[in-house]
């Protein structure tokens, strides 16, 4: 169209420096006499107007760049009181961002368990909500159905990046690479540390086997980073390679092998340390028998190759923290057979040790030793106690604890926080007086976040005639709001879902 | 305009000015601060207490509709309407029957005599025609003088060239705008401002301004023979330089009865002016767009639902096919189509452009519904018909469109401009969806 172009370039020079034109004969249109270069221009640029928007045609698209249809949807969809509750939820929500995540991620559970899919038409907003909260992004699938998969696929294509597979498999697994036992020495340290944890989660004693085969010829740093790996899937057939690795000419090395030692108590180093630990105690008093505990002298090569602390150079030797290490590494059988009693018998006789109940504490936790731990909960609430046992169990030992009224409120706020949701009636009747209490207020706001889904749905009333007592202080009176909001609208929704 | 009956809450929700004003009023939207309350007909009214010793005075015009409360907030309508609004919608408060309060009696007797000077003004100008005829022929002076300037800028532009016009600042675009508005010509002052921010965004800002300049162009000679154009064609030449034309002489002409099916709307607001355009079709197959303005804040017209069919009459401003209208008649929906008909190819739609730019080539904007097209994605997004042809879309949400239709083949109700397509409706499973 060089016509088109001559007056392009008139125009944007100016008729006053470039000529202008004349139509080309094709198009039968002949300017009238005796019009200057301007109205020449301008009548033309009238003409190419009206033509180009008469002339218009479609484009052709490049089929290569067509998304296939999306397949059918062969769930149902959600019912029209359920669909109205998402779009309030989505689009006007009725309460605080949190609890709207949680309640979102309610709806597409209770639409997971029926077998319902999201409405078409509510999957954009959904989808956004899901890309800004892994909560949401968590469950929504199945809900979001045929439709959904299929939206999450062209917009990953669309922006090119390699997001997880609809299908729901991680983005982690790509990362696998068949052929990396071979170049596996060849990898930067990061790198090889973490395919070696891949390696030792999936089969440990092929890890086992691939560290034992490079170890001399990795550096210090490496050789203990990889050797830590193996607090996964820890089993008495590591002994060997750690025995070997209290050899080692690094500390760091060393001591990453001795922490992993500490949780194998039927090793051979645990047996030293049991006969180190064994000299130390000693039973007194006739009546109300209690531990003596003497404190160990300084350790011999055997006693410092398994990782007790060296006397310093100057100053007085760390003497406690040798014992810990010492009780640390021996099996906790040692002090049962020393008093020759039950293990809550013998925690008894070390009434007033907190440092040695302590380190007691941290070894039962790290050995996951339920015998022990059960033990310790009568006379010590932890979290790394609570976290060995099973959840219904460890509901019953922290109810347990806030019963007995020697409870702290916040360090309940941990415990409580994780446990598992909702919570038995009688542990919510339980939290719910100690929020109540008159001081209960600002372990009710700590609580705030985990309230809402912790609570069962028969403490409502509760909770309302909480919230409902006027003169109460206002960040409580919020967190029992959020509450029966949260409440009240998940009964909506297990309705809807009915 | 008419009664209404009671609103459901949606349509309160729609008349919140934003998501904040609607979020305080649902908590005001509980019996505790309300007093006095009452509605009839026409009225919604309360008393809100507030955080002041004297309760505001709330009363909603609910046939206009129209807002006014007593508090200083520039909301509009602010959250003690919309609360009061929301307890009636659920029938917890305002019920009807009681006696009018007396601030609520007072402001519908001040809009009510506003209303009747305002027509009684219009009414004397009309039956003055003496002045009447001097008013007409001092505007088309003005006019005149104004499109003549007009023509001579054109000139000078080319003169000088369009790539010295690109050096220009916006001031001096918006100077030309303003000399056209001085004359009269608000339509044609809108083009030019919308070319001096036109002229910066766009990489194809040279073919714009000279097709633009030829259509201005081409305007001047149009206007200059006014005399020899068909009415219809003088009305759109009206409307494309920007002189209204009255409502009165308009509820004059023939109202065409219904049910008018709406096809489609779209609300756009430039910061200073929101608009609504409604597409409607008759029983006949006529289409008309019905077009609202409000000025910043205020409030629009209540939008239509694409797929309703609506029992109301209208009548069409002047001027060629699909035109202008408004309605006549008091609005009642009459049920939801399950489809807005039989559509078109896109190359169907082209030829339909291309006949309706030769009938009026001011016009930009033209309604088509396409018959089984693929919304596929990609920059703005593209339909796709049948025969591979594509046209892009503008404006369009995308994911919403692609959520809904899933890229199968469907009928999509929209508004060609500038080939490209602003999709407004969508008919999915027997039903008309906005996108």
């Amino acid at each position: 169209m060089t016509w088109l172009a001559d007056i392009r370039s008139s125009a944007l020079v100016g008729t006053g420096r470039h000529p202008v034109p004349a139509p080309p004969s094709e198009l039968e249109f002949r300017p009238p006499e005796g019009l200057s270069r301007e109205e020449l221009l301008l009548d033309q640029a009238a003409l190419v107007d009206v033509a180009t928007r008469a002339a218009r045609r479609p484009d052709l698209l490049d089929t290569g760049r067509l998304p296939d249809p999306a397949p059918p949807d062969d769930a149902p969809l959600a019912s029209a009181d359920a669909a109205r509750l998402l779009d309030l939820l989505l689009n006007q929500p009725p309460v605080g961002p949190e609890l709207r995540t949680q309640l979102v991620a309610d709806w597409l559970q209770l639409a997971a368990a029926s077998g319902q899919r999201v409405p078409h038409g509510l999957l954009p907003a959904l989808l956004a909500l899901a890309d800004a909260r892994p909560s949401v992004a968590e469950h929504a699938h199945p809900a979001i159905g045929v439709r959904g998969r299929w939206l999450q696929g062209l917009r990953q294509k669309g922006s090119g990046r390699q997001g997880p597979a609809p299908d729901g498999s991680g983005p982690g697994d790509s990362g696998a690479n068949p052929t990396a036992t071979v170049d596996w020495a060849g990898l930067r340290t990061a790198d090889a540390t973490a395919e070696l944890e891949r390696l030792r989660g999936s089969d440990p004693s092929a890890a086992r086997d691939r560290l034992h085969t490079h170890w001399d010829t990795l550096g210090a740093r490496e050789r203990a980073a990889h050797l830590a790996v193996f607090a996964i899937n820890l089993e008495p057939a590591d002994e060997d390679l750690l025995e070997k690795a209290l050899d080692d000419k690094a500390k760091s090395v060393r001591d990453v092998a001795a922490g992993l030692l500490d949780r194998l108590p039927t090793s051979a180093r645990a047996s030293r340390m049991a006969a180190r630990l064994k000299t130390l105690l000693r039973v007194k008093g006739l009546l109300r028998k209690q531990f003596e505990i003497d404190l160990p002298p300084d350790p011999d090569p055997s006693g410092l190759r398994d990782g007790i602390s060296p006397a310093p150079g100057t100053g007085e030797p760390d003497r406690l923290g040798r014992l810990a290490t010492i009780i640390r590494g021996a099996p906790l059988e040692v002090w049962t057979a020393a008093a020759d009693r039950s293990t809550a018998a013998t925690l008894a006789m070390l009434d007033g040790e907190t440092r040695v109940i302590d380190t007691i504490v941290a070894t039962a936790a790290l050995r996951d030793d339920a015998e022990w731990v059960r033990a310790l909960l009568g006379v010590r609430t932890d979290a790394r106690l609570l976290g060995c046992l099973a959840p219904a169990e460890r509901e019953q030992a922290l109810l347990r604890h806030i019963r007995s009224g020697t409870a702290q409120p916040m360090a309940l706020v941990p415990l409580l926080r994780d446990l598992q949701r909702p919570w038995s009636a009688p542990l919510a009747n339980a939290v719910l007086e100690l929020l109540a209490a008159k001081n209960g207020a600002q372990l009710a706001t700590m609580l705030s976040a985990v309230l809402p889904t912790a609570l069962p749905s028969d403490t409502a009333d509760q909770c309302r005639r909480l919230l409902q007592r006027s003169d109460d202080y206002a960040p409580r009176r919020r967190v029992f709001r959020d509450v029966v909001q949260y409440q009240s609208f998940r009964q909506s929704l297990t309705e809807a879902f009915r | 305009m008419c009664f209404m009956g009671r609103w459901s809450e949606e349509r309160v929700i729609g008349a919140a000015p934003d998501a904040s004003s609607l979020a305080a009023a649902r908590k005001l939207a509980r019996p505790g601060p309300w007093s006095d309350t009452g509605s009839n007909d026409v009225l919604v009214w309360g008393k809100c207490q507030g955080s002041g010793k004297t309760p505001y005075q709330v009363s909603v015009d609910i046939a206009a509709p129209a807002y006014r409360c007593s508090c200083p907030s520039r909301k509009f309508p602010c959250k003690h309407a919309l609360a009061l609004l929301l307890l009636w919608a659920r029938e917890e408060a305002a019920a009807a029957g009681v006696e009018t309060a007396g601030f609520a009696e007072e402001w519908a007797a001040q809009r009510a005599d506003r209303a009747a000077t305002r027509e009684r003004r219009q009414s004397e100008q009309q039956t003055d025609p003496v002045a009447q005829a001097k008013r007409l022929s001092d505007r088309l002076t003005l006019m005149d003088a104004g499109i003549a300037d007009f023509a001579r800028w054109l000139t000078d532009l080319v003169r000088t060239g369009l790539a010295s016009a690109h050096n220009q600042p916006y001031s001096w675009w918006d100077g030309v705008a303003g000399r056209l508005v001085d004359a009269q010509l608000p339509g044609l002052a809108e083009q030019v401002r919308a070319m001096g921010s036109d002229i910066h965004a766009r990489a194809d800002w040279a073919d714009h301004l000279l097709l633009r300049s030829g259509r201005w162009w081409a305007m001047t000679k149009a206007w200059s023979r006014r005399d020899q154009l068909t009415p219809d064609e003088f009305a759109d030449l009206r409307v494309a330089v920007g002189w209204a034309t009255a409502s009165a002489e308009v509820h004059a002409a023939e109202s065409l009865p219904g049910p008018w099916l709406v096809l489609g709307a779209h609300r756009s607001d430039d910061g200073r002016l929101q608009q609504q355009r409604t597409w409607l079709r008759g029983p006949d197959g006529t289409v008309v767009v019905v077009l609202d303005f409000a000025a910043q804040g205020q409030a629009l017209a209540t939008p239509q639902l694409a797929g309703a069919l609506l029992d109301v009459t209208v009548a069409r401003y002047p001027g060629s096919a699909p035109q202008r209208a408004m309605f006549t008649s008091p609005l009642a929906p009459r049920g939801l189509a399950g489809s807005l008909g039989e559509g078109c190819s896109i190359a169907e739609a082209l030829d339909m452009e291309s006949a309706a730019v030769a009938l009026s080539p001011w016009r930009e904007r033209h309604p088509v519904l396409f018959a089984g097209v693929r919304v596929c994605p990609g920059e703005a997004g593209w339909l796709r018909d049948g025969s591979g042809d594509a046209l892009p879309l503008v404006g369009a949400a995308m994911d919403s469109l692609l959520a809904l239709t899933g890229s199968h083949p469907v009928n999509v109700f929209g508004e060609l401009e500038e080939g490209r397509v602003r999709p407004l409706s969508v008919v999915i499973e027997g039903a008309v969806v906005t996108p």
